[in-house]
C-alpha cells in the first residue's frame, strides 16, 4: 500500500514545520500582552440558528461603537473577529474555548445563550482571558459560578422579572395573576424574580403555566387553561418564535381584549415585536432599555445605528455597543487579561443609551428597568417609556 | 355527574376543537410522509424543510403584514402547492439512487437536504419570525361555548377536512389510489403489471411534497415561519405516521387526530408532563403494537 | 490489504497519536481529544449499526447518559480519572440494557423510530430534571480530572489527551474484540439473515440485548471522555444532532469497519466546530452538505473505497 512509504514522510515534515510552535505539555495561560498598539477582540454571537437574529444586532451594536471611535479601543487599533455561537452550547461552547485558547485574542464579546456562557467561564478563567457577556441572563453567571474574568454588560433573569413583580401586585389590586412561560433555566429565573417582588407587594397567583421550551407551536390548551381561571392579569415571559406565537395566539383566541398583559421586555423587542404588530398592542413589559428612551445619548446612538442599519437598535445592540465602550476604558489600561480585569474594575460610570450604569461588586450592570407600552408610532411598533420601575433588590 | 361534564365541555371544549384542528392539518402535512414510506420504503427527513418553503411561499406572498384577500390567499395555497410538488420530484430524483441502501442512507441525505434547503431558506429570508395573516374575512372570531375562537381555525378544520376526503377518495376509490395502494404492499407485482412504477413513486411524492407545502401556507397564521419550524414540524409528522401505521393513508388520519388531541386536551390535562407527551404515546404505540394503530400486522416481519 | 501490513499501519497510527502533545500546541491536542470522544461514540454506534445491523437514531442517549455521570461523579465525589470513566461506563450500559429490553424486539424502521423516541424523552428529561441536571443552563464547574487519588488536577492539554488516547484505545480494543468473537460473528450472521441465525437455534434477543449494552456502555464511556475534555454538559449533548453526528461519522468512515469511524470522527468535528463556525452562520449549510456528499460519493465509506481502483486510469463503474 502506498500510505505505508508516504505518511512517515508527510508525518515528518508535519512535525518539522510545528515543532517550533510550543507543545500541549507547557503550561499556557500566558496573558499574551504584548503591546504593540494592537488589540484583537473576539465577538461570539450566534450566526446560524434561532437566536441569530440577535446575533446579528449584537455584532451591528459593536461595530457602531467601533466605527464611532475610528476602530480603536483604549487608544489601540482594534482587529475583529466574529465566531458562530451557533444554536446552543454544542456549537457555542466548542468555539468559545478555542478562543479562549487563542493567544492572539485579547478578549471575547459576545455570547446570547446562557448555557455557553456557563460552559465556557472555567475555560476563560484558567486561560486568565476576559468575557464580556452581553445578553446570557442565568443568575449564576454573576452568582454562584462567577470569575474574575467574566464581565456582564446584559442583565440577569431574575432581576428582569422582580423589576416588575410589584409594579403589576399594584395594578391589580386584589385580583390574581395567571403566571405563563417557556419550561427551560431562564423561565424558572423570570418567574422567580417576578414572584419574589409580586408575592412582597400583596399579590396573588391564579395558576403557573412553564410550557415546554422550543417545542410548542400551538399555545390554545395553555391559553384555555388561562381563561378557565379568569386572573385580572397575564404575566408571561417568552422570547424570539416563541414570543410571537404565543402573542398572536393569545391575541387571535380574543384574550387580548379582557385581561391585561404583563411580560419581561424581551417579548416585545426587536424582530418580535415586527412580527407581532397590532396583535401586541398595550402590552406591558419591563426591561432596562427602549430606543424610545429619551435622553441624549440614546438619541444619538438611535440615529447613527437606524443610519446605518436601517432599523431601530434593539436591547441586544445596546449591551453590545455598551461591551465597546466598557473595553475601550479598560483597555487604556494594557491588554494582558489581568491588565484588562484590573482595567474593568476601575470602570465607573458607563455614558450608555440605557442611561448612566456602573458594575456591582457581582460584575454586572447596577441599572434602572423602565416599564414600557406597546404603541404605534407612525408606520412602526414601539416600546414606549411610560415609568422607571422600583430597582431590584438581587 | 352530568354537571361534572358540562363543567368538562366548558373547560375543554374548545380545546378539543382545536385539537381537531391541529389533527387535520397535520394530516395534511404528514401524509406524503407516509405514503413515501409506503411506496418507496424512504424515509424522508426532508419532509418538514418542505413544509418551510410553503411557509415561506407565503411569507414572500402575504408577509407584508397587511390584510390579505382570500383569492390571493388560495393563490399562495396553490402556487407552495406547485412549488412543492417540484420539489417533491425533485427529491424523488435525488432519493432513488440510495434507494437499495436501507433507511439509514435514506435518513442521512434527506436530513442533509433538509440542512440545505432550510439554511437556503434562512439566507433568503432571514432569521427572523415572519408571521402570516389569515385572509381578510376569516381573521375574526366566532363564538364556541360562549368563549370566542378564531374562525380561521374552523376553516382549516373544514379545507382540512375536505383534503382528507379527497386523499381518502383518490386512494381508495380510483385505479391509480389502487395502483399506490398495491405498490406499498408488492412493489414487484405492480410493476410485472406493466405498471411504470418509477412514475407512479415520482407522482407519488410529488403528491405529497404538495400537500406538505400546503399545508405550510395553511399553517401559516397559526404557527408563523421561522427557521427550526421545519423540524418540529417533521418530528410530529413522524409520530403521526409511525403512530398509524407506515404507508397507511387511514392510518395517517387516525394518527393525525389522535396526536391533535393529544397536543391539545393531552397537555392541557398533564401539563406538568406535556414535554412528554408525543415521543411517549409513539415509544407506547410502537412497543405494543410496532405495525401502528391501522398498520398491516406483516409489517413487522 | 495483508495482516502484517495492517497491524503496522495500527502500530504506527498509535505511535503518532501519542507522539501528538510532544510536538502540537495545546489547541491542537485540544481538538483531537474531542475528536477522540467523538470517535469512540461513533465506533460504539458502528458495533450497532455496521456490525450488527441495528440502526440507531439516538445513540447520544447513553453517550449523554455516561456525560451526565461522569460530571456528577467528577464534581461532587471524586474527580481521580478512573471513577467517573468506570461509572460512565456503568451507567450508559445499564441505561442501553433497561431501554434494550423494550428496543431490540422491533427491527428496521420501528427499530430506527424507538431509539429516536428514547433519545427524545431522554432529552426532555435532561432539560427538565434541574435538581440533578441543572436543567437547560447545564452541569457546569466540574473539576479537571486528577491522576491519583487527591492528586493534583491535570491541567496540561497535552496529558489530558493522553488519559483520552488511553481510554479510547481500550474502548476501541474492546468493540474489535467484540466484533471478531463468537459474539460479533453471530452478530453478522444476524444483520445478513436473522431469520436463519434463529432457526439454527440462536436467541436473537440475548445476543442483541448483548451488543446493545456493550455498545451503550463503550458510548458511556465517550461520554466521560467528552467531560473530561469540556468539562460541561448539557441535554443538548444528548440531542439528535449528536446522534446525527455520529452516524455521518460511521456512514463516512465506512460500515463495519471501525477504523474507518474514527476518521469518520475527525472529520465531521473539524467540519463542524472549527470550519462552521467562521463562516459567518453558514455552518449548518456546509453541515448539509456534506452529509449529501458523505452519502452520494463514499457508499462504502473511506474504509471500504478502493482508493487504488478510484484513481487508476480507468476506473471501474461504481454502483453509486
Amino acid at each position: 500500500m502506498r500510505a505505508t512509504r508516504t505518511l512517515p514522510l508527510a508525518i515528518t515534515v508535519t512535525l518539522a514545520l510545528s515543532a517550533c510552535g510550543g507543545s500541549a505539555l507547557s503550561g499556557g495561560g500566558g496573558d499574551g500582552g504584548s503591546d504593540d498598539g494592537k488589540v484583537k477582540i473576539a465577538l461570539l454571537v450566534p450566526q446560524s440558528g434561532v437566536y441569530a437574529p440577535l446575533g446579528k444586532d449584537m455584532e451591528a451594536g459593536f461595530r457602531l461603537y467601533l466605527e464611532e471611535n475610528d476602530n480603536k479601543l483604549g487608544g489601540k487599533d482594534v482587529e475583529l473577529t466574529v465566531v458562530d455561537e451557533g444554536a446552543g452550547p454544542e456549537d457555542g461552547v466548542p468555539a468559545g474555548t478555542k478562543l479562549a485558547q487563542d493567544e492572539s485574542v485579547d478578549a471575547v464579546v459576545g455570547i446570547v445563550n446562557s448555557a455557553v456562557a456557563l460552559g465556557l467561564t472555567d475555560s476563560f478563567t484558567e486561560a486568565k482571558k476576559p468575557l464580556i457577556i452581553t445578553n446570557a441572563g442565568a443568575n449564576d453567571i454573576t452568582g454562584k459560578s462567577a470569575s474574575p474574568y467574566v464581565w456582564r454588560t446584559s442583565f440577569s433573569n431574575g432581576e428582569v422579572g422582580e423589576a416588575i413583580g410589584g409594579h403589576v401586585a399594584k395594578e391589580v389590586g386584589d385580583g390574581k395573576v395567571y403566571l405563563v412561560g417557556p419550561d427551560y433555566a431562564a423561565g424558572d429565573e423570570f418567574l422567580a424574580g417576578f414572584k419574589k417582588s409580586f408575592v412582597a407587594g400583596g399579590g396573588k397567583i391564579a395558576g403557573t403555566q412553564m410550557t415546554p421550551f422550543g417545542k410548542t407551536t400551538n399555545f390554545q390548551p395553555y391559553l384555555q387553561k388561562v381563561r378557565n381561571a379568569k386572573p385580572k392579569a397575564v404575566f408571561a415571559f417568552y422570547a424570539g418564535a416563541e414570543a410571537v406565537t404565543f402573542v398572536k395566539q393569545y391575541d387571535q383566541l380574543g384574550l387580548h381584549e379582557d385581561i391585561p398583559f404583563y411580560a419581561t421586555g424581551f417579548l416585545t423587542e426587536g424582530g418580535a415585536l415586527k412580527a407581532q404588530g397590532k396583535s401586541a398592542e398595550g402590552i406591558f413589559t419591563s426591561l432596562h432599555y427602549s430606543s424610545e428612551l429619551d435622553n441624549d445619548k440614546n438619541k444619538t446612538f438611535v440615529k447613527a445605528y437606524t443610519e446605518a442599519n436601517k432599523v431601530p437598535p434593539t436591547v441586544y445592540s445596546m449591551q453590545t455597543y455598551d461591551a465597546g465602550a466598557v473595553l475601550d476604558k479598560a483597555l487604556a489600561k494594557g491588554t494582558g487579561g489581568d491588565q484588562i480585569v484590573e482595567g474593568l474594575k476601575s470602570t465607573g460610570e458607563v455614558d450608555s443609551p440605557r442611561g448612566p450604569w456602573s458594575f456591582s461588586d457581582k460584575q454586572g450592570p447596577d441599572q434602572t428597568y423602565y416599564l414600557r407600552k406597546v404603541e404605534k408610532k407612525g408606520d412602526a411598533w414601539t416600546n414606549v417609556i411610560e415609568s422607571e420601575l422600583t430597582k431590584p433588590s438581587s | 355527574m352530568t354537571a361534572l361534564t358540562a363543567n368538562f365541555i366548558t373547560d375543554n371544549g374548545v380545546t378539543m376543537i382545536d385539537g381537531l384542528a391541529t389533527g387535520v392539518l397535520l394530516f395534511v402535512i404528514a401524509l406524503g410522509l407516509s405514503l413515501v414510506f409506503g411506496v418507496m420504503d424512504v424515509l424522508n427527513l426532508a419532509h418538514g424543510a418542505i413544509y418551510l418553503l410553503g411557509a415561506y411561499v407565503a411569507v414572500a406572498l402575504l408577509g407584508g403584514g397587511t390584510k390579505m384577500t382570500l383569492l390571493a390567499f388560495g393563490g399562495a395555497v396553490l402556487l407552495a402547492a406547485i412549488i412543492g410538488g417540484f420539489s417533491g420530484w425533485g427529491l424523488s430524483a435525488m432519493v432513488r439512487p440510495v434507494a437499495h441502501r436501507g433507511h439509514l442512507d435514506q435518513a442521512l441525505l434527506t436530513l442533509g437536504i433538509a440542512l440545505v434547503v432550510s439554511d437556503l431558506v434562512a439566507m433568503k429570508f432571514g432569521n427572523d419570525v415572519r408571521s402570516i395573516p389569515a385572509p381578510a374575512g376569516l381573521d375574526g372570531s366566532a363564538t364556541i361555548f360562549g368563549q370566542s375562537y378564531p374562525v380561521y381555525r374552523l376553516v382549516v378544520i373544514v379545507v382540512g377536512g375536505l383534503l382528507a376526503v379527497g386523499a381518502l377518495y383518490v386512494i381508495e376509490r380510483t385505479r391509480v389510489g389502487s395502483l399506490v395502494r398495491a405498490s406499498v404492499v408488492d412493489p414487484q407485482m405492480v410493476s410485472a403489471l406493466g405498471v411504470d412504477t418509477k412514475r407512479l413513486v415520482t407522482g407519488v411524492f410529488a403528491a405529497g411534497a404538495a400537500l406538505a407545502a400546503a399545508g405550510g401556507v395553511i399553517g401559516g397564521p397559526i404557527l408563523s415561519a421561522y427557521p427550526g419550524l421545519d423540524n418540529r414540524v417533521l418530528l410530529l409528522g413522524l409520530v403521526v405516521v409511525v403512530i398509524g401505521g407506515l404507508g397507511s393513508v387511514s392510518g395517517a388520519l387516525v394518527g393525525a387526530l389522535v396526536i391533535g388531541q393529544i397536543e391539545t386536551l393531552g397537555v392541557s390535562l398533564l401539563p406538568d408532563h406535556a414535554s412528554f407527551l408525543v415521543f411517549g404515546a409513539m415509544g407506547l404505540v410502537l412497543l405494543l403494537r410496532p405495525q401502528g394503530l391501522l398498520g398491516k400486522k406483516e409489517a413487522t416481519a | 490489504m495483508k495482516p502484517k501490513l495492517s497491524s503496522a499501519l495500527a502500530v504506527l497510527s498509535v505511535l503518532l497519536l501519542v507522539a501528538v502533545p510532544l510536538v502540537f500546541p495545546a489547541d491542537i491536542a485540544n481538538t483531537l481529544s474531542r475528536v477522540l470522544a467523538l470517535a469512540l461514540l461513533a465506533v460504539s454506534l458502528d458495533l450497532l449499526v455496521g456490525v450488527s445491523g441495528m440502526p440507531s437514531l439516538g445513540h447520544a442517549a447513553p453517550f449523554g447518559v455516561g456525560a451526565y455521570a461522569a460530571a456528577l461523579v467528577a464534581r461532587d465525589t471524586t474527580s481521580f480519572a478512573p471513577v467517573p470513566l468506570l461509572v460512565a461506563v456503568v451507567a450508559g450500559g445499564l441505561f442501553a440494557l433497561l431501554t434494550g429490553v423494550l428496543m431490540v424486539r422491533t427491527k428496521g424502521t420501528y427499530f430506527l423510530m424507538l431509539t429516536l423516541a428514547i433519545a427524545e424523552l431522554a432529552h426532555v428529561l435532561a432539560q427538565r430534571w434541574e435538581g440533578l441536571t441543572g436543567g437547560t443552563n447545564g452541569l457546569y464547574g466540574i473539576p479537571s480530572l486528577t491522576l491519583a487519588p487527591g492528586g493534583e488536577p491535570v491541567t496540561l492539554a497535552g496529558v489530558r489527551y493522553w488519559w483520552i488516547l488511553l481510554i479510547f484505545l481500550i474502548g476501541f480494543a474492546i468493540v474489535w474484540w467484540t466484533s471478531r468473537s463468537m459474539l460479533g460473528r453471530s452478530l453478522r450472521g444476524l444483520r445478513d439473515n436473522e431469520e436463519r441465525m434463529a432457526s439454527i437455534g440462536y436467541s436473537t434477543f440475548w445476543l442483541k440485548l448483548a451488543v446493545y449494552g456493550i455498545a451503550g456502555g463503550v458510548a458511556g464511556a465517550a461520554g466521560s471522555l467528552w467531560v473530561a475534555q469540556n468539562r460541561f454538559v448539557s441535554p443538548e449533548d444528548l440531542a439528535f444532532e449528536v446522534s446525527a453526528m455520529a452516524l455521518l461519522a460511521v456512514v463516512v468512515g465506512g460500515r463495519g469497519r471501525l477504523w474507518g469511524a474514527v476518521l469518520g470522527a475527525a472529520l465531521v468535528t473539524i467540519v463542524r466546530d472549527d470550519i462552521g463556525a467562521s463562516l459567518g452562520g453558514r455552518g449548518p449549510l456546509l453541515l448539509g452538505l456534506v452529509f449529501i456528499a458523505a452519502v452520494y460519493l463514499l457508499p462504502h465509506g473511506f474504509a471500504g473505497t478502493n482508493w487504488r481502483q478510484l484513481f487508476t486510469r480507468r476506473p471501474q463503474e461504481d454502483k453509486a
